[in-house]
């Protein structure tokens, strides 16, 4: 039980990026050899992510991750720190999004139940739907300002064609 | 007149809610479209559409067998409508340049219905509601309420004594307000009020600018509407102008009287997407297809159904 505690608080440090390279490096060689500290991890990350509002771009994380390190101020004095620690990062990260990814993926959407015959694609505005819609004020209330439209690219039947 | 109106006002409580029969349906609407044409008043009021508001004022002054009326917007751009027998036009004053632009129509608040509004009962319900106070004056509210589902239905609330629309409110179908009016402040002339002269520098009739007609009409047609919504009838078709676009368009519009669709046609050289369009709010309705050689779009401050039977009963001729 402590063990498995010890274990749960490895990943959760690896996550958090809390661990020494070489723990680091020893947790990571742990992931690959076990499926169930593999999806503890994956659920972890998934839970980060929700606690954050990261759920709907997970791809994204990686660019997210490389803009945190960017923002780390940059220090100028020599540092004892093992060039290995950012290639580090990046794998727990890259593993983090792979296997969180992979999750979300298997989760069925719900818009997949929509039937895709009423699928309506959204439209860019027609560029020149500005001016009918101001030039139909005339016939319609005065000194308005024109309102903004959302377009939808719809199918007509054969015979409406 | 005051004291058949006065019966008429009575009778009308003890049945509220119910629909009016048609005639006495035609007479209010007939009292609320003469007030808002022939009475003297001035007055600000503020116009609300979705999470717009506008301030304009307002002045109006019987002229000849019509009427002239002149609406300025108090925020925003300067922009003015004056209207008067001999037309309409825009003025928009944007830093030191004034841009002049005539008008194909003229229809604004609390002019919203048309000048014989009788037939109007054929496709719209009238019920009396209860009686309210708008801009410190007694009013009552009077629904106005489609029959079908191709038209939007409107709440105006009359003054007490003269049926001028106070307040009017465009709503869907399920009664949700679509674009609101409703005075701040009005001074009628029938209270007692001497109007003051106009501050702006127009004998009697208003003389509108000479400009540009901004429209002429069709030489020939290619375009054939087959299905219109009930009661609906085309009420122009021109050929006009519009700012930013290279070639002229035909504009037809088609009406209720109270319901204004317009149809824009223009010949398209490659195929035309077809596109459906909405406000945020669902007020305006916009569909645009090809049809022949033509692009057609067709918008309105109108339910979809209406625009979207005229949309798809569009052939060539």
């Amino acid at each position: 039980m402590n063990k498995s505690h010890e274990a749960d608080d490895n990943l959760s440090a690896l996550l958090d990026g809390e661990l020494s390279d070489q723990s680091a490096q020893l947790a990571i060689r742990q992931l690959s050899g076990d499926p169930a500290a593999r999806a503890r991890f994956a659920e972890y990350c998934a839970v980060g992510d929700l606690l954050r509002g990261h759920h709907n771009d997970l791809p994204d994380l990686t660019r997210k991750v490389m803009a945190a390190l960017e923002d780390e101020p940059t220090v100028l004095a020599p540092v004892r720190k093992t060039p290995q620690r950012r290639p580090l990062l990046w794998l727990a990260a890259a593993t983090c999004a792979a296997i969180t990814w992979g999750l979300w993926s298997a989760v069925p959407r719900q818009e997949n139940a929509v039937p895709l015959a009423s699928l309506q694609t959204p439209a860019h505005p027609p560029a020149d739907v500005m001016p009918y819609l101001a030039a139909h004020q005339d016939y319609a209330q005065a000194v308005l300002t024109v309102p903004e439209m959302h377009f939808t690219r719809v199918s007509l039947s054969r015979e409406a064609r | 007149m005051r004291a058949a109106w006065l019966l008429l006002l009575c009778a009308a409580s003890a049945q509220a809610a119910q629909p009016l029969p048609q005639a006495e349906a035609a007479v209010w609407l007939q009292k609320m479209a003469d007030a808002s044409r022939r009475m003297t008043y001035e007055g600000v009021f503020v116009m609300r559409q979705g999470d717009t508001m506008q301030t304009l004022s307002i002045s109006n002054r019987p002229a000849g067998q019509g009427n002239d009326s002149r609406l300025v917007a108090l925020d925003g751009n300067l922009r003015e409508v004056r209207c008067s027998q001999t037309g309409a036009v825009t003025l928009v004053t944007d830093g030191s340049q004034v841009r002049t632009e005539k008008r194909l129509n003229s229809r604004h608040f609390p002019d919203l219905l048309p000048a014989n509004p009788a037939a109007l009962t054929n496709w719209y319900e009238v019920r009396l509601g209860e009686m309210a106070r708008v801009a410190g004056l007694d009013c009552r509210n009077v629904e106005i309420q489609p029959k079908d589902a191709f038209r939007w239905g409107y709440i105006l609330c009359a003054e007490k004594d003269s049926g001028l629309p106070l307040k009017a409110v465009l709503v869907n179908a399920g009664n949700q307000p679509l674009m609101q009016y409703a005075f701040a402040e009005i001074k009628l002339a029938t209270q007692g009020y001497a109007m003051k002269p106009p501050s702006w520098p127009v004998p009697r009739p208003m003389l509108l600018p000479v400009l540009p007609e901004p429209a002429r009409q069709l030489e020939s047609e290619q375009v054939v509407a087959r299905n219109l919504p009930p009661g609906y009838t085309r009420i122009a078709a021109v050929k006009r102008q519009l700012p930013n676009m290279r070639s002229e368009v035909e504009h037809w519009v088609f009406s209720d009287g109270l319901t204004h669709i317009s149809l824009f046609l223009s010949p398209s050289d490659k195929p035309v997407d077809t596109v459906k369009g909405e406000s945020p709010r669902g007020m305006v309705h916009l569909m645009r297809r090809q049809v022949g050689d033509f692009q057609a779009t067709v918008l309105g401050d109108a339910p979809w159904p209406a625009v979207e039977t005229i949309a798809m009963g569009l052939e060539p001729r």
